[in-house]
């Protein structure tokens, strides 16, 4: 069992540790590693069933402080591995309310199936949650993320965008690099989604 | 319609407080009031490490009131200078709402479990949680657990009842908040040894929440 000096639970230790070091927004879910901390787990388990067994047959209590070592560590191993899967949940729902309803294509890649699953259950329930707020009005809660300062504000066009319709129906060409005074309200998720800069 | 009947009851709702909105239980409550509870509610969620009392009436009132000066405005000159300020009051008012509900999601999304519990133990007048977001926070803790079983709680042998409770994440009600006091409020215990203080009206202190939890429920402080 024991392989050069490796410690029980190191590599999920190491999965939590990735993560925080990690750049990206979401780095790639760490299969293999998730799996061996799994298979640490069920094989500690099993040792640990095998001595326990033999201790409830011969009474020997010689072997006792090892089992509640190995129960530490188990459990040590559960914990880590449910904080690595937690905390990619959060940087997951974060998204949510970054890039709205659908995730980036580059940001998929990362995620194992059951996070876009768990994105698109949370991303509807939100958005149900969003509708029924008001007696059936809604609002828009990933909106005014920021308190409003001024009504309108400069921005400069990144890319080419194309036609925008604003809510008193005058219709505006977003063209790269053009400079526009727009209502806050109406521009902000652009802003957010890196269509527009905010300049002052 | 002239330009001033229009303004009328924009500039009477907003500043002077005298507009009145007729509420259900045949009580009248002035816009100006609606919006101080509602600013208020906002203030003390913000501070409050524990989910409050939902104040899902009085955001209905607030949002009815939001879409009717809407209404008002749309015949304005835009160029007027009042359209700009009311457009401007418009849009804190939504600024407060919308993050008002997001912090209370963010509870919501945090405490799951516990919040969840605790609601199945209160009395109907009591829940914290209005319809919505007690439908929503049930859904998120089904997705979360679903998630967690599908990756990893089905591969984990000997999983107790024990276990799940361990993952239960609960607020800290010691921790301490900045309170203000609204009314006089004689005797209020603080600390373990029975210590008492009385809080006069506007003085404000340093406390842990648990201690003074109660008189935020009553509106005789609040948070800042």
């Amino acid at each position: 069992m024991a392989k050069s000096n490796k410690m029980f639970a190191d590599k999920a230790f190491e999965l939590i540790k990735e993560l925080e070091r990690s750049s990206q927004t979401i780095p790639p879910f760490d299969d293999d590693g998730v799996r061996q901390v799994l298979e640490e787990i069920k094989a500690i388990f099993e040792e640990n069933c095998a001595q326990a067994a033999n201790y409830s047959t011969s009474g020997d209590r010689t072997l006792w402080p090892l089992l509640n070592f190995r129960h530490a560590a188990l459990q040590r191993n559960k914990r880590c591995l449910l904080t690595y899967l937690y905390q990619r949940l959060l940087r997951i729902k974060a998204l949510r309310w970054e890039f709205g309803p659908i995730i980036p294509e580059d940001i998929k890649t990362s995620l194992c199936e059951p996070e876009v699953n768990f994105f698109n259950t949370y991303s509807k329930s939100l958005a149900s949650y969003m509708r029924s707020i008001g007696d059936g009005q809604g609002i828009d809660l990933t909106g005014d993320l920021r308190p409003p300062k001024s009504l309108y504000i400069e921005v400069r066009c990144i890319v080419d965008y194309g036609k925008f319709e604003l809510e008193d129906g005058e219709v505006i060409y977003l063209k790269k690099n053009s400079q526009h005074y727009l209502p806050r309200a109406q521009v902000e998720t652009l802003v957010r989604q890196g269509i527009l800069q905010h300049i002052t | 319609m002239s330009e001033s009947d229009i303004i009328e009851p924009l500039s009477d709702s907003e500043h002077n407080g005298e507009y009145e909105d007729q509420v259900e239980e045949e009580e009248l409550i002035t816009a100006q009031k609606v919006l101080e509870i509602v600013e208020t509610a906002w203030q003390n969620e913000l501070c409050a490490p524990e989910i409050l009392q939902h104040q899902a009436d009085m955001l209905e009132l607030m949002l009815g009131q939001v879409a009717h000066m809407e209404e008002n405005m749309k015949d304005l000159d835009k160029n007027d200078f009042r359209f700009i300020v009311h457009q401007m009051e418009l849009e804190r008012i939504r600024y407060v709402i919308a993050s008002y509900l997001r912090c209370r999601l963010q509870k919501i999304e945090t405490f799951t479990r516990h919040i969840l519990n605790e609601e199945e133990s209160r009395d109907v007048s009591e829940k914290r949680l209005s319809a919505e977001e007690s439908k929503y926070a049930q859904e998120y803790a089904d997705n979360v657990e679903q998630y967690f079983q599908h990756v990893a709680l089905q591969y984990m042998p000997n999983m107790q009842r024990a276990e799940a409770e361990q993952r239960i994440v609960r607020p800290n009600l010691l921790s301490h908040v900045f309170i203000k006091a609204n009314v006089d409020v004689p005797a209020v215990v603080v600390g373990v040894d029975d210590e008492e203080v009385d809080l006069t009206a506007g003085s404000q202190h340093i406390i842990p929440y648990q201690l003074v939890s109660d008189l935020i429920h009553k509106n005789q402080a609040q948070l800042i």
